[in-house]
């Protein structure tokens, strides 16, 4: 059995009276892609924080591979990689001149900035300054960045927001790549197909504390609905839908009665989406205004 | 502290320095233009005679003196008239008997008393004395014997006068040094306003790293500028050493300024408002060098003061280690105590 990676143990943070984190306990294993999901202000970048040694916890404890993330800040940081949400790249600095300076502040000897420069399809740019840059390029450049020294654990918070399928879907493919070898992913993010497609767990996080935390299929279980729906064509020509619960002991008639006397154009199972579970959990979307960053959220009104 | 750490830290923002349009221009550039500056300045001297003269009676021929180059500014006591000539607003003061007019109708000798400013040549002493002798035969008609005495005031540096060019090389070497404190500040700005900052503080780099890094380039960027500059300009042909000394403490002297403009500033623009502030007030010092008398002895209190005055005495009169020695220790405080607050302003911003 793998050993954790992330282990936080009633991590708590207050921004003066406002508890930003409440007592979040969480693990993280070797290998694992850990979806961390929750509207802006719920308290997600402050628990990163916390965890890659920007924060230091008012109480509770974060362990990153063995080490305290408070204790032994500078050695947790030498073994993990974080890409922000915000591009912080150095502009007026190519490509591969921003890696070699990560490199060399880590310590990688022998760096050669271009085999990761070509796995995040930035070859042929790779000595063009960054300000020339499209979103989704700089956006692949902070990855790489966050790869330089080939981390135990990689925080990306939101890597793909604003990109466009292509760019995302190689952002998308990288991150697997990466776990394939081995390293731990803390992926924070808005998109739910996102999370979906890449976690193998999730947690949901509102209002500082963790409200739900299992697989995307477990918890699509536990909260979703089973059901069929069913859209059937009317005398008039247009659909109509019909929902078939499957958990009646009528459920076998319901479906046979349907496909005997209706005109059945399409199945689908009703299984309900991530975002769906945390609305159902939270009783607010992740798009919900909040509290803690709220000219955050307004320079962002998109998100 | 990592010696690795800190030396990749000073060569990204070496590069990114020269890579700003604007910093890499006034630093390449500026440094051209105050070099010709002070080449292109008279190196002979041309100065109008400021005579400051105390009589209870002033004999009509001094009133009626129209000689090109001789003005007499009277002054109420004896004793104001030495304290003006001594803070250099006079070249020479003359201090006449109550009773001259009596003594001179008299055919009397009156005593006269004539004070010089420490830095005032041989040749205006002489002629000040040679003009009052004149006044003196034009009031009683006839040639005189007078009594006149020579008082240097301060210390004295007689047949030192200084051309107007060599009087800039304070004023054009603080100038220098303090476009890099703009320049340093900026360049913190940016990183704390595009997030590169925080990227930075996600690494084994500690925030002592960062703030060995900045200020190594700050320190580095200001003195070498300004020492390359006093060296061009013949500035160090005497007293080289204290005249490094002076200008590497003035260069942490703005570093430390640079961390505190850069604690306050949001972007490149405030931080160059904030900057030109700082750079008027400690410019002021210069002028004090470059225009005698214009500036009182309150600019003791900008830090720049004892910068400039350092490097003016070291490289206009060979002023040695011990006359300067009060200047540099008073610059080591300001260091000290600037950097100090500095570091604890800017480390905020970073933490």
């Amino acid at each position: 059995m793998s050993r954790d990676a992330i282990v936080a143990r009633n991590l708590t943070y207050r921004y003066g009276s406002l508890v930003a984190v409440d007592h979040i306990t969480f693990s993280v294993a070797e290998g694992e892609i850990f979806g961390f999901l929750g509207p802006n202000g719920a308290g997600k970048s402050t628990t990163v924080n916390m965890l890659t040694g920007q924060l230091k916890p008012k109480s509770g404890h974060a362990l990153l591979l063995g080490l305290d993330a408070v204790r032994n800040t500078k050695e947790v940081q030498g073994k993990i990689g974080v890409c922000f949400e915000e591009s912080n790249l150095y502009e007026q600095m190519s490509a591969v001149e921003n890696l070699q300076l990560f490199a060399r502040l880590f310590g990688v000897r022998s760096f050669n900035p271009y085999p990761l420069l070509r796995r995040v399809s930035l070859a042929g740019r790779e000595k063009d300054r960054v300000e020339t840059y499209s979103k989704g390029m700089k956006q692949r450049l902070m990855v790489a960045r966050a790869l330089v020294n080939r981390p135990k654990i990689l925080f990306l918070d939101e890597p793909t927001a604003g990109l466009d399928p292509t760019s995302a879907k190689s952002i998308r493919n990288l991150i697997l790549t990466v776990r394939q070898q081995g390293t731990t992913v803390l992926l924070t993010t808005h998109d739910m197909m996102e999370a979906d497609e890449l976690s193998d767990r999730v947690a949901f996080i509102d209002h500082g504390k963790i409200v739900a935390l299992d697989t995307p299929h477990n918890l699509k279980q536990q909260y979703g609905k089973r059901a069929l729906r069913v859209e059937v064509s009317n005398q008039t020509g247009g659909l109509e839908n019909r929902e078939v619960a499957l958990d009646t002991a009528d459920t076998p008639n319901a479906i046979h009665e349907l496909f005997s006397k209706e005109d059945v154009v399409t199945v689908h199972s009703e299984e309900a989406t991530l975002g769906d579970i945390f609305i159902n959990l939270t009783g607010r979307g992740l798009l919900a205004p909040n509290t803690i960053r709220r000219k955050h959220a307004k320079r962002r009104p998109g998100r | 502290m990592s010696v690795r750490i800190v030396t990749a830290l000073v060569a990204k923002d070496l590069s990114l320095f020269f890579r700003n349009k604007f910093f890499g221009l006034i630093t390449g550039l500026g440094i051209v233009a105050y070099i010709v500056i002070y080449f292109v300045m008279p190196s002979s001297v041309n100065e109008t005679l400021q005579i400051g003269l105390y009589a209870e009676v002033v004999p009509p021929a001094f009133e009626q003196v129209s000689e090109e180059g001789i003005v007499f500014e009277t002054f109420e006591s004896e004793d104001a008239l030495i304290e003006a000539v001594t803070e250099g607003q006079y070249a020479s003061g003359v201090a006449l008997p109550p009773d001259i007019l009596d003594l001179l109708a008299s055919g009397e000798k009156p005593q006269i008393s004539i004070y010089s400013a420490a830095d005032t040549p041989e040749e205006v002493t002489d002629a000040v004395e040679v003009i009052i002798r004149e006044l003196a035969y034009l009031q009683a008609g006839q040639p005189l014997a007078v009594d006149i005495s020579v008082e240097v005031l301060g210390p004295d540096m007689l047949g030192q006068q200084i051309p107007i060019r060599d009087r800039m090389r304070p004023l054009l070497a603080v100038f220098l040094v303090m476009f890099e404190m703009i320049g340093l500040a900026s360049l913190i700005t940016d990183e704390v306003q595009q997030g590169t900052g925080r990227a930075l503080l996600v690494t084994p780099m500690t925030v002592k790293d960062l703030f060995a890094a900045k200020g190594l380039l700050g320190v580095s960027l200001a003195f070498v500028q300004a020492a390359l500059f006093m060296a061009v300009v013949g500035g160090m042909s005497s007293q080289p050493l204290i005249i490094l000394t002076a200008l590497l403490l003035g260069a942490v002297l703005v570093t430390g300024f640079a961390f505190l403009i850069a604690s306050l500033s949001r972007d490149m623009m405030s931080a160059l408002g904030w900057g030109m502030v700082i750079l008027i007030i400690f410019i002021i010092p210069a002028f004090g060098i470059l225009f005698p008398g214009t500036v009182s002895t309150w600019t003791k209190i900008i830090p720049s003061y004892y910068l400039a005055d350092t490097v003016h005495q070291a490289s206009a009169f060979g002023a040695g280690w011990g006359d300067v020695s009060l200047n540099l220790f008073i610059l080591v405080g300001f260091d000290v105590a600037v950097i100090w607050a500095g570091i604890i302003a800017l480390g905020r911003r970073f933490r």
